[in-house]
């Protein structure tokens, strides 16, 4: 089981999401990958898109300002 | 008077930014992922609101006034403004109050936005948009062109829409979505910490937009929720010095901006954000094409998306379904056909 990075800061919606997307297709079952954002939207779109295809979110917090980071397990 | 408008708009700005409503988002979603959650939200905003303002209009508080309809002008204007939105990252309210939240990408998208709204109503390109808007259809509402009473179409669109609502309720309550852990209890949760529902969202957003006829009525200026003119408006009194200028709707976009600050400040998530390169030029040019979008097609998402489609307008649905299209391509160009070459996720080591 292999923890992944993705740093989307920076990027408006919905390219979080996009990337999160393209980005869990290349891990294995069970690794971890971990989006850190600051679109305020994707507060909402990234854990719905995570409960949509049955991944388990591990952690969700602020991290600062306008700062957030999500961790979901590939399943 | 003037001041209900600043009231409300940062009613508006609050709610928009707290509850995430983005219409843009609402549209992008059909063609990115098929969700119709946000375009139910939407849809929600506007069969509330067809009931508010056919009572106001029974009442005789609003009269409304139907026009003839501008088509070609409407679906050309309407497709850019749907282009536009995705470019600009937001469509005319979302760029508001993403402005508000300290997006910099947002503030190039807005300035331009107001730049060409009044360059094209009011300036060097008024005569052609004129031209085209000045090519009319005698009918103007929907329920004109069917001889019926609008009353049985706002019948029609609430049950419609009330079984949508249903439908994605049921499959809501079977998905456990995860959210922030709490920090603060009480008022305080409840207005900058709770994540508020799209559909709780929608509903507060309603009235506020049911409210904006007659207030805003009631100091002369004769419609609903609008951004666009406004937005020009202020421009054209910056540049010209004219009050007269300052109506309901520059306090309404003004309040829109204050009401979103105050959201994004409260809650932890305002800071000035800069955006890169691409995403600089994509909000400059998606702004420049809002503005000329919006006035070919009478009205932006809300104007003619949200409030003209309440009074089954027919520049309102016609220019919903144009720019809904308009965001289809501008999504397959742009979104879907461009993700950052080269990303992907850096592993972390075992030991870490």
């Amino acid at each position: 089981m292999a923890q992944y990075i993705l740093e989307t800061d920076g990027q408006v919606c919905p390219f979080p999401l996009v990337e999160a997307g393209a980005a869990i297709e290349k891990l294995d079952l069970g690794d971890e990958l971990t989006i850190n954002f600051d679109c305020t939207q994707a507060t909402d779109a990234l854990p719905r898109w995570a409960a949509e295809s049955g991944y388990p979110v591990t952690h969700f917090d602020r991290v600062g300002d306008a700062h957030w980071t999500i961790t979901v397990q590939k399943a | 008077m003037l001041l209900t408008g600043l009231g409300l708009g940062v009613a508006l700005g609050f709610t928009m930014q707290r509850g995430r409503f983005c219409v843009t988002g609402a549209f992008r979603d059909l063609w990115l992922t098929g969700s119709t959650r946000w375009l139910t939200a939407f849809l929600i905003v506007i069969a509330v609101q067809s009931v508010g303002v056919f009572a106001l209009d029974a009442a005789g508080v609003i009269t409304l006034d139907p026009q003839p309809f501008a088509w070609l002008a409407t679906i050309i204007g309407a497709f850019i403004f749907g282009f536009a939105i995705v470019l600009a990252g937001g469509c005319a309210t979302g760029t508001y109050y993403r402005a508000g939240e300290g997006l910099v990408g947002s503030w190039f998208a807005l300035i331009f936005y107001a730049l060409f709204s009044a360059i094209s109503k009011t300036g060097a390109l008024s005569a052609p948009v004129a031209a085209l808007r000045g090519i009319t259809v005698e009918a103007s509402t929907i329920h004109g062109v069917l001889g019926i009473s609008p009353w049985v179409l706002v019948a029609v669109l609430v049950t419609g829409v009330g079984l949508l609502a249903r439908h994605h309720l049921r499959l809501r309550s079977s998905l456990p979505v995860a959210s922030l852990p709490a920090r603060t209890s009480g008022i305080r949760h409840l207005l900058f910490e709770k994540k508020w529902g799209a559909f709780t969202t929608a509903l507060i957003i309603a009235p506020l937009a049911i409210l904006a006829w007659p207030l805003s009525w009631a100091t002369g200026r004769e419609s609903g929720l609008g951004i666009t003119g406004p937005s020009s408006n202020i421009v054209n009194y910056l540049v010209r010095g004219d009050p007269q200028l300052i109506d309901w709707g520059v306090y309404l976009v003004i309040g829109i901006l204050l009401g979103s600050f105050i959201a994004a400040k409260g809650s932890g998530e305002f800071r000035v954000r800069l955006p890169d390169v691409t995403t600089t030029i994509r909000s400059i040019l998606g702004g420049v094409l809002m503005g000329v979008g919006a006035s070919l097609a009478g009205g932006c998402t809300i104007g003619n998306g949200m409030v003209d489609t309440a009074t089954f307008g027919l520049q309102g649905w016609v220019a919903l379904v144009f720019m809904i299209i308009g965001t289809g391509a501008a999504t397959r160009l742009f979104i879907t056909g461009s993700a950052r070459v080269g990303v992907s996720p850096a592993r972390v080591p075992a030991n870490q």
